[in-house]
């Protein structure tokens, strides 16, 4: 870029091309400060001293840092709790989620029988099925058999409802599995079950990574369902929790306030930027190829 | 394969994840529309209502204006997230340093919790200690125009929807992005040399090839728009008065805080409706689209 510009345009289409570059770049970037500023302020404001908060603008740059309002957050709450909670219901429920998607496509896909797409189309149909719908009925089943209050009652409709893409996004994944490999398998006396476990498992790591990730955000993030489902505080996952803290900190304790929103983030903020190049391959391969 | 393939096996690999989603998904949809048909309150004897609750709907104010402010939701999300990421994504083509970065740093939102973008919007918009929005306006002298952006009816229903549309319109801009890299290169060149301007290689190259992507995409918009509860949920639950209540939101205060089954089921169904009916419409202006290129040659 730097040469383009220093070379005086020879043409007036190249002198508005390049115009047109600058202004694109210039919307592109305020967009960029749009996204992600409101992020880096709770970060920034998380750092701050409640007085530097109170007595300055909120927006200016702290004038000293503090990790004080990480303490108070970690004091005045139960977020060892919540973290708790909430790694073994995203933990179970993206455990599950993987095994039963990875074999329900493996079965469609790959094994192949009478009725397959037919089935895939079912689960296709739940990717447009709106949580709300099932709120009630899960609602008054789980009081019934004493599910209301357990982690069981939140795993069960995230793995559901997160089950339509997943099994697609696998589907289309051994789509472009050669059927040479699996016929030279059977040659060699592999049954379904060595051919899923030897072959399809060790080449799936890439789907499985973008399953797992994206299902973790949303599972992660889940609020309608633990808000629905859970009443016991030692139950509450960190949306909930988050909530409670929010509600009882937040007019009083700003800037711890703003620390326990910052806990919350760094788990999923950690793993997409380890991990960011295959989860958006995935994505985009995934909404691309189909 | 028919040589890997037996019936143990099939039933193996596909029953666990058939027999939960039956019990997660679907049986809860069909119970959904049974209790639809009747008036219950969850404790007492339920009586049978046949088609009573839809019937109420249209008599409900609540409901009509509900079913009013979703469609604004959606219309505001759709902006965003399909119109407003389509342009990016285009811009972003001409972008020529950085774009991966960029991109990631596009995509940020999408991973915050609803509860904590809640809680920034409220920072954001709010009078009591200023936030963003009138401190800017303060700084270019339109101070007169600061105000409770979310206790304001005129402005609450559009202050509630920006959020949501902030969230995903990164993750749908990546999607957009990529298909428009597939678009091949030599064929914009082309045009561009007989003189076709920026507007025409859009419109009559790249968009008619990525149209299978962005129709995906404005399913995926409009399906989570119509069923987005958290962030007006967390942020106004529905106030001031019934100004921001979405369907959504009315559908679960009628369940859980009037509970009032029945009445609610009835609003959950028709909330699935809605989701169908937009997804048979956005394939509909897909198929008419392709038939007018067709036409047009």
């Amino acid at each position: 870029m730097t040469g383009a510009v220093a070379t005086v345009d020879r043409t007036p289409s190249e002198r508005r091309l390049r115009i047109a570059r600058m202004t694109s770049t210039a919307i592109v970037l305020v967009v960029l400060l749009i996204q992600t500023y409101p992020i880096a302020w709770i970060f920034i404001t998380s750092l701050r001293t409640p007085a530097d908060f109170a007595g300055s603008n909120p927006f200016s740059l702290p004038s000293e840092l503090t990790l004080d309002n990480y303490v108070r957050a970690f004091q005045d709450s139960d977020l060892v709790r919540y973290f708790l909670n909430s790694f073994i219901v995203a933990g179970g429920s993206i455990i599950l989620l993987t095994a039963l998607s990875m074999m329900a496509a493996y079965a469609i896909r790959i094994l192949g029988f009478r009725g397959n797409q037919v089935v895939l189309a079912l689960f296709l149909l739940g990717i447009i099925v709106p949580v709300q719908v099932v709120l009630i009925p899960l609602f008054i089943s789980y009081s019934n058999v004493g599910l209301l209050d357990s982690y069981q009652a939140l795993i069960l409709p995230m793995v559901g409802f997160a089950l339509p893409m997943s099994v697609y996004l696998f589907v289309s994944f051994y789509g472009f599995i050669q059927g040479e490999i699996l016929e030279a398998a059977v040659l060699d006396g592999c049954g379904p079950f060595t051919a899923f476990r030897r072959i399809i498992l060790p080449m799936s790591t890439n789907t499985i990574v973008t399953v797992a990730f994206v299902n973790a955000v949303f599972i992660w993030n889940d609020f309608i369902f633990a808000n629905t489902f859970i009443f016991d505080q030692d139950l509450k996952t960190i949306p909930l929790g988050l909530q409670d803290f929010i509600g009882a900190m937040g007019a009083t304790d700003w800037t711890a306030t703003f620390a326990a929103v910052s806990v919350t983030l760094v788990p999923l903020l950690l793993v997409f930027l380890v991990l960011n190049r295959a989860i958006i391959y995935g994505l985009e391969s995934g909404a691309t190829k189909g | 394969m028919r040589t890997l393939s037996t019936r143990r096996a099939v039933t193996v690999f596909l029953a666990p994840a058939v027999i939960l989603y039956l019990l997660a998904v679907v049986m809860p949809i069909l119970q959904s529309l049974w209790l639809s048909l009747f008036e219950w309150d969850g404790i007492g004897p339920m009586k049978w209502t046949s088609l009573d609750n839809y019937a109420r709907m249209a008599r409900d104010p609540v409901f009509m204006s509900s079913f009013r402010n979703s469609l604004v939701y959606l219309g505001i999300n759709l902006f965003f997230q399909v119109v407003v990421a389509l342009l990016l994504a285009n811009l972003l083509l001409s972008v020529t340093r950085g774009r991966e970065l960029i991109k990631t740093m596009f995509f940020l939102p999408t991973i915050v919790s609803t509860v904590a973008i809640a809680f920034l919007f409220q920072r954001i918009y709010a009078l009591e200690p200023m936030g963003i929005i009138n401190l800017a306006l303060d700084a270019v002298g339109l101070g007169d125009l600061a105000t409770a952006w979310l206790g304001t009816t005129r402005t609450a229903l559009v202050a509630v929807s920006i959020p949501e549309g902030w969230r995903f319109m990164g993750l749908y801009m990546v999607i957009l992005y990529a298909a428009l890299l597939a678009v091949p290169k030599d064929l914009e060149e082309a045009a561009r040399i007989d003189g076709a301007s920026e507007w025409k290689v859009f419109s009559r190259i790249r968009f008619p090839i990525i149209r299978p992507v962005w129709a995906t995409v404005m399913i995926m918009a409009a399906t989570y728009s119509l069923r987005g509860f958290d962030i007006p949920y967390l942020l106004t639950n529905g106030g001031p008065g019934t100004s921001t209540e979405l369907l959504t939101t009315y559908m679960y205060k009628k369940a859980f805080r009037s509970v009032d089954f029945g009445y609610a089921s009835a609003i959950a169904v028709f909330i699935v409706i809605e989701c169908i009916i937009a997804v048979g419409l956005i394939i509909v202006i897909l198929r008419r689209g392709r038939q007018g290129e067709g036409a047009l040659g």
